[in-house]
């Protein structure tokens, strides 16, 4: 019997640090646009494929899916077959996982920016891409699987633990987030309604914050940290119970995203407590991979790829701390809708996940070309500027922040609102340009990368892999000569991954069950009723859009909300909304009272030019909703899948839809013109006339009525 | 409000995975995954040596 | 040891580490395995072989540092045919499976060797490895995963106002908490239904019947809550109690991973010895020597059996059986004891007993004390508590039943025995344990069971050995007495000292301390009397009184620390050597004779007396010459007299009275010396500190009071409310965590104040 020989594929592992690199700037080139259109709306171009609304979610997709994903799947194919003694499992596995991933960041590029979008935040893309992903994922996981399966080290690396937890959570969430109803090629609807699918969409969005953004993070701190200095990690014990901690917590921290929202209180309070709970095990984290470097911080002085490690790791820290002040809701008042969000997400996605990764392709592509860094300086000149763009980033997002709050909750003495909220834009702008300022400048910082890397790749040799040898497994490892306990020690593993299957299967079936519990669902309103068909194709012009992107459709019982939009919003208000169009960013004012308070009038006008309405507005015109027309063929399949979905819509009316549709759109084109406005009753602006003037006014035709 | 059944559903979903999880953290006790914890965040830092190239 | 590692490409691990492993400069001597050759050694060495592998873990105690993990692991890389070598470093372990048609067993123990790490060799040390349990575990980890799931979906109800959680929802999260429970009550609660039900069949009340008792009633009422009432359950607060109480246990009961506490003589003996049969020689198993067999025995070797000298210079290292201080030289024809370690050159030796026969292996067979079982007073308070609680429970019960307030009545019943389980009083004094001995551990007492504790707490009387314990073994105080000697004549003794293997004289010229030697004329070394020799035209002797100047007054022959200095006729001085104490035992002493009546037993001679008692100040007991049986006798005595004595020894001479005295602690030098079977083994570093460690157990006693008091008042103020009736299954819930964690807390704090004077000891 001899030792067996294999080798590790660094051909992989470059491919998705290529990918990584690439999406990065790609990313943050879309975002830096995104920044700056709020300061300039001029930059939207006129276009509806470059408009804020479509640009964002770009962004979003670019940096979670792509920049961050490539990076999980670089440090996932360079790390596990080194921790686990063996190549991956399959190569025509690795290749598939490869190729296929980036087709979907294409797909993603091309039906955002075209309008195909589901309007969940982090899940906008429709469901055959959805499709793709999970296909692409289980290929991923049964790689793993079979990687683990087939190893040579007995022990399971922490890091593994971390890869793997981030696996089958990310697997169950996004099935059970993306169950729509495929309403054309490219066109979905949620399964779930207003206040379900808020809680869904929350209970996916944080837990892929946590094992999307995190998790696999935190593996790969736990290997490039210690590769990196040459040093075990602080305390393997602490790694260990950080792990367990954070698996068993996180779960369950999802409703901290509904606060003061229409959320049962008892909810809010179970997220509360139990994001709170998560900073202990985040800082075990924190801590074991700081105290790794205690007594070589010489090391750091001089070592750009330490320098970024460490700086992740503290912005780390920085996030899981403010992420459980910011589910208090005391603090959650002022910060939700608000800038500090997002000053929050950024500081976890340009420190911690931005760093991270910087400092693991710093490491890793000198390693993988054989020689070392270009540039140390560049690299370190890098780590400055990143650093600067990371706080020009936040301040002003803070800052911007606190202004908003000050000056949407002042009351004069006379008990009125102090300021319309588009004085409130106004002041905020500057910090706007201040922040696409910052994050132009860690993008700078992305370039410097890119050119330290090229020129290091180019003055090296890559190698396309790493010769190694180890001995196989033992069976019967533990137990002295008892030859039947290599069985179920080696059925386990199957087991786990057999059981891994089994939940997401249930979770699928399980979710059947809520198609059943909303068909006994009784309207707590009993004047809410679901929305006309030309209101549904404002709907999903307004999703199409991106309109949820700066527009909320929940109001907060606070006395300056209530005063400045209109009675607060009731779960049942939002019972047929499939999906949700909540919000969770106000960079235009709430628009769940938006129906009634504004004649038809102004909103053709605002579409059209917004500033025409509002005078020193943000908000890009929409010309094209005045050239296209409304879809009017696809409003049966619309009717027929939200009945499907448990919108009472009698059977049969399909037959008047498309009257009543143009009914009510030749209403709103007659008392437009008597506003000497125009437009035929086919164009898409009527039907989002039609769906603006109905918000929130269902509750009020409850009282009208009483 | 029945509308909140879907939390059923969550709370469900979230046990079973933290279930499998807890099978996972049995098994990797049994397994002995834990009897030592000074050896394995040392032996990721053991480079295989390399025959091809020097170092 | 650098060019093996650099033949085979290995030259890295030196950026890891310094020194790994020890210092094997020495070649051992080619034979010294050849008995690993033995099919019968080889088999009972092992863990598992088939045709072509064999499996076997040795214990290498040396391993310190990840070099020494590098190296192990890589013995493959050293030895053609190791295929994998699998370190546990906790345990020092290194699992090795090699190919049989490659190498041997020898080879790689061979190859072990020579880098550092010979393996720790003994016949018991296979019997020793256990299966692990880990059902407790399991246990724990179902039992705190359910809890906390079910305490968080209990939350809701908690936290919602009046009945704002809707129907659905709230029956739906109690039926998943039903669900949780399960597992709880069926699974993790078996070990405290079984010890229930063996106790009431024997009609002894012990703690787990009302532990039992609890959970059976809190998961009975809460099925009947769930399914006739449709109220609130408990099972939040039954699965706390599993959980806590499981914890609790597993807090007790953990114990040293890789320290043996009860080691047999097999252990200390080597495995097999060279026997000269016919012309040949050859490996033997010790078990199967026979009288009159001759064997070899090398230097630093142990012997293993009663034998006669018969060949070759004998100067025996007797101190870990006997205690003397320094080694003896034996004649030729005289009996060595088994368990001496010869210091020398290769001697042969006529067996006379068989090892397991041996007067030393005697003293292991020997009675040990009679078990007190220190949990009993604790039990026996507990089990008042729970009469107390369970009449009172009845009581109120009754109460109820006779108002016809049947609500209240199982209110009361079901509530009070949460609140007054007497789990935190178990818990109180289980924790307080875990903490001191977690405490002791890092200060350099490592105690087998936490029973021992309360046993520390209750010491009057302490008995030290001598040699190894107080004193550091293998060093000696050189002082010299008499004319001060000039440069040359330092010289002159020093090389004539350097020619002699007696550790006086190496002693002597180790302190000397003399680089330029003279080259030695002639010499001639006399065993039991001294060395004489001609340097220079000089003739100079050193040895006994009576060697140098017979007509001088006889020494008193037991006093043979003194080494006499003669120089062409002269006596100049006298070298007079002494035990070297260990840094701080002055002090210790000092404070130990303030508050425990204080004796030493010395196997060695009275050389030492009057620095002794010197240090001990009057009224302490010194007597030298022990034998094991003497010290063994003086343990009992003072017991007969009625006081709890503590041993402090090292070696196997201790053996008999470290098992009979009230606590017995062994003293380890080094990370992989041998030490007898005892209650606590105490690191040579930390010996100084022994008496702050037994007040520290002491104040334990006063953790667990003030805790215990603490859990009274809760269940006072429990019991407040739930013999009224009162008790919501919130502030159950409540309670019984918030309970467990303010105990917890309040003995780790409170050991943690104690013991804040107990030095960490640097590993």
């Amino acid at each position: 019997m001899e030792l067996e020989k294999f080798s590790y594929d660094n051909k992989i592992p470059k491919l998705f640090a290529i990918a990584t690199i690439t999406w990065g700037v790609v990313g943050m080139l879309v975002g830096v646009l995104a920044a700056f259109q709020l300061a300039f709306p001029v930059l939207n171009f006129g276009l509806e494929f470059t408009t804020f609304g479509r640009v964002r979610p770009l962004h979003t997709n670019a940096v979670i899916f792509a920049f961050v994903g490539n990076a999980i799947f670089t440090a996932v194919y360079y790390s596990m077959p080194r921790l686990l003694k063996t190549p991956m499992w399959s190569n025509a596995l690795s290749k598939i996982h490869f190729w296929g991933w980036q087709l979907i960041i294409v797909a993603a590029a091309v039906t955002l920016l075209s309008g195909f979008t589901t309007s969940k935040e982090y899940a906008e893309l429709e469901w055959p891409i959805d499709i793709a992903i999970t296909l692409v994922w289980v290929v991923f996981g049964v790689n793993m699987m079979g990687t683990i399966l087939t190893r040579r080290e007995r022990h399971l690396y922490v890091a593994i633990w971390f890869y793997l937890a981030s696996w089958v959570t990310v697997a169950l969430l996004h099935v059970v987030n993306s169950f729509e109803l495929p309403l054309s090629a490219l066109k979905s609807y949620s399964w779930y309604a207003g206040v379900q699918d808020a809680l869904v969409q929350w209970w996916y969005g944080h837990n892929a914050v946590a094992f999307f953004l995190t998790t696999p993070f935190l593996g790969m701190m736990y290997y490039f940290l210690p590769k990196a200095a040459n040093r075990p990690i602080y305390s393997y014990r602490l790694s260990i119970v950080h792990f367990w901690s954070l698996i068993f917590i996180y779960i369950w921290a999802g409703p901290h995203h509904l606060l003061y929202t229409a959320l049962p209180e008892w909810a809010q309070s179970l997220g509360t407590t139990l994001s709170l709970m998560l900073l202990l095990p985040s800082w075990g984290g924190m801590l074991n991979g700081l105290f790794t470097l205690r007594g070589a911080w010489d090391k750091v002085r001089e070592d750009p790829v330490l320098k970024f490690i460490v700086v992740a790791v503290i912005c780390y820290g920085m996030a899981t701390f403010e992420g459980p002040m910011l589910s208090l809701k005391n603090v959650n008042a002022i910060s939700h809708y608000s800038d500090w969000t997002v000053a929050h997400v950024h500081i976890g996605a340009l420190g911690w996940n931005g760093f991270l990764t910087f400092g693991m392709m710093y490491w890793l592509i000198p390693k993988m070309f054989n020689t070392n860094l270009y540039s140390r300086k560049l690299a370190s000149t890098h780590f400055l500027i990143g650093t600067l763009g990371i706080v020009l980033y936040a301040v002003p997002m803070y800052w911007a922040a606190f202004r908003t709050y000050f000056m949407m909750t002042a009351f004069t003495p006379e008990g009125q609102l102090q300021y319309q909220f588009i004085d409130v834009v106004q002041s905020i702008v500057p910090f706007y340009a201040l922040r696409a300022i910052g994050g132009s400048i860690y993008l700078i910082g992305v370039f410097l990368l890119v050119y330290n890397l090229v020129k290091t790749a180019k003055q090296g040799k890559f190698v396309e892999s790493e010769e190694a040898s180890a001995a196989p497994l033992t069976k019967g490892y533990k137990a002295p000569a008892k030859a039947h306990w290599h069985e179920k020690i080696e059925r386990k593993p199957v087991m786990l991954l057999v059981l891994s299957f089994i939940v997401v299967g249930i979770g699928g079936l399980v979710e059947m069950v809520p198609t059943f519990l909303i068909k006994e669902n009784v309207p707590t309103i009993a004047s809410v009723k679901p929305y006309t068909p030309l209101e549904l194709h404002g709907r999903d012009i307004y999703i199409r859009e991106g309109c949820n992107n700066c527009h909320t459709q929940m109001i907060r019982p606070f006395r300056y909300e209530v005063a400045r939009y209109g009675e607060y919003s009731k779960a049942g208000e939002s019972v047929y909304d499939h999906p949700h169009l909540w919000g969770s960013k106000r960079t235009g004012p709430d628009l769940a009272r938006i129906g009634g308070k504004y004649p038809d009038s102004w909103h053709f006008n605002h579409m059209l030019e917004p500033t025409s309405m509002a005078p020193g507005s943000v908000m890009p015109p929409y010309p094209w909703l005045f050239e296209k027309t409304i879809n009017i063929g696809a409003t049966n399949s619309k009717i027929h899948a939200m009945r499907k979905l448990g919108v009472p819509y009698e059977n049969g009316y399909e037959a008047e839809a498309v009257n009543d549709l143009k009914k009510q759109a030749e209403k709103i084109t007659a008392s437009l013109e008597k506003e000497k406005i125009k437009i035929p009753s086919d164009k898409e602006i009527v039907a989002l006339i039609a769906y603006l003037q109905r918000l929130g006014t269902d509750i009020k035709a409850e009282k009208t009525s009483k | 409000m029945t509308f909140m059944s879907i939390i059923i559903i969550t709370a469900i979903a979230s046990l079973l995975i933290a279930g499998v999880f807890l099978a996972a953290l049995i098994w990797s006790i049994r397994d002995g995954q834990y009897d030592d914890d000074f050896a394995p965040p040392n032996r990721i830092l053991f480079d295989d040596p390399k025959k091809t190239n020097n170092k | 040891m650098y060019e093996i590692l650099n033949e085979n490409d290995l030259c890295t691990y030196y950026e890891l580490n310094q020194h790994p492993g020890s210092q094997q400069l020495q070649q051992k001597r080619k034979n010294k395995f050849a008995y690993l050759d033995k099919e019968e050694v080889v088999s009972q060495l092992i863990a598992f072989a088939d045709d072509q592998q064999v499996h076997v873990t040795f214990s290498v105690p040396q391993m310190h540092c990840s070099s020494c993990l590098w190296l192990l692991e890589h013995l493959g890389s050293l030895q053609k045919g190791i295929l994998t070598a699998r370190v546990n470093f906790v345990q020092k372990e290194v699992f090795v499976v090699y190919d049989k048609n490659q190498t041997t067993l020898r080879e790689v123990v061979e190859t072990m060797s020579a880098i550092g790490y010979e393996p720790y060799l003994s016949m018991s040390a296979g019997k020793r490895r256990k299966p692990k349990n880990y059902s407790r575990i399991t246990q724990i980890s179902i039992a705190g995963f359910c809890f906390a799931n079910i305490m968080m979906l209990s939350l809701p109800e908690y936290f919602s106002v009046s009945n704002y959680l809707q129907e659905k929802t709230g029956t739906a999260f109690r039926y998943i908490g039903l669900v949780l429970a399960l597992p709880v009550f069926f699974y993790c609660s078996r070990e405290f239904f079984a010890n229930a039900y063996s106790s009431i069949k024997t009609k002894y009340l012990n703690i787990d019947t009302s532990i039992a008792l609890a959970i059976l009633l809190t998961f009975v009422r809460s099925l009947y809550n769930l399914f006739v009432l449709d109220g609130n359950t408990y099972f939040d607060s039954m699965s706390g109690i599993v959980f806590f109480m499981l914890v609790g246990r597993w807090a007790q009961d953990r114990t040293q991973q890789s320290l043996v506490f009860d080691r047999d003589y097999k252990s200390f003996f080597p495995i097999a010895v060279n026997v000269k049969r016919n012309e040949s020689v050859e490996a033997a198993l010790i078990g199967d020597l026979k009288e009159k067999d001759i064997i070899e025995v090398y230097d630093q070797e142990i012997i293993p059996a009663d034998a006669v000298l018969a060949k070759g210079k004998a100067v025996i290292d007797y101190s870990f059986v006997t205690g003397e201080s320094i080694p003896r030289q034996i004649e030729p024809g005289s009996l060595i004891y088994a368990g001496g370690k010869q210091l020398g050159e290769r001697i042969e030796l006529m067996v006379l007993k068989k090892s397991d026969q041996g007067y030393l292996t005697n003293l292991w067979n020997k009675e040990g004390r009679s078990n007190t079982d220190n949990r009993k007073l604790l039990h026996r308070i507990s089990n008042y508590f729970t009469l107390i609680v369970f009449a009172l429970t009845f009581a109120s019960a009754l109460f109820w039943l006779i108002k016809g307030e049947y609500n209240t009545m199982w209110n009361a019943l079901t509530t009070t025995l949460i609140v007054a389980c007497p789990c935190a009083l178990l818990l109180a004094s289980t924790f307080t344990n875990g903490n001191v001995m977690r405490i002791l551990s890092r200060s350099g007492l490592y105690l087998k069971n936490a029973d021992i504790i309360t046993n520390m707490a209750r010491i009057k009387h302490i008995v030290l050995d001598k040699t190894g314990t107080i004193t550091l073994n293998k060093n000696f105080n050189v002082s010299y007495k008499g004319k001060p000697l000039t440069d040359y004549e330092k010289r002159l003794v020093a090389s004539l000292s350097r020619h002699s293997t007696h550790p006086l004289s190496k002693a002597i010229y180790g302190h000397l301390k003399m680089k330029q030697l003279v080259a030695v004329d002639s010499f001639s070394n006399l065993p039991g009397k001294g060395i004489e020799g001609w340097i220079d035209d000089h003739h100079i002797k050193t040895g006994s009184r009576e060697f140098v100047q017979p007509a001088s007054a006889n020494e008193n022959p037991s006093n043979t620390s003194r080494v006499f200095i003669w120089i062409d006729g002269i006596v100049p001085g006298v070298f007079e050597l002494e035990n070297v104490y260990r840094p701080g035992l002055t002090t210790m002493l000092q404070s130990i004779r303030k508050k425990f009546n204080l004796s030493i037993l010395s196997g060695d001679n009275n050389a030492e007396y009057d620095r002794l008692a010197n240090m001990t100040g009057p009224g302490t007991d010194i007597f030298f010459n022990q034998s094991p049986e003497d010290k063994y006798n003086y343990v009992t005595q003072l017991q007969t007299s009625g006081t709890e004595v503590l041993m402090a020894g090292d070696g196997l001479n201790d053996a008999g009275a470290l098992r009979k005295s009230d606590v017995g602690i062994a003293v380890m030098e080094g990370n992989n010396s041998f030490t007898p079977a005892s209650d606590g083994i105490i690191s040579a570093a930390a010996f100084t500190s022994l008496d702050e460690m037994l007040t520290f157990s002491r104040n334990a006693a006063r953790v667990i009071t003030i805790s215990f008091v603490v859990s009274v008042l809760y269940n006072i103020i429990g019991l407040y409310f739930a013999l009224q009736g009162l008790l919501a299954p919130v502030i159950a819930a409540i309670l019984m965590p918030a309970s467990t964690i303010s105990i917890v807390l309040i003995t780790f704090l409170m050991s943690e104040w104690y013991g804040r004077r107990l030095k960490r000891l640097k590993r």
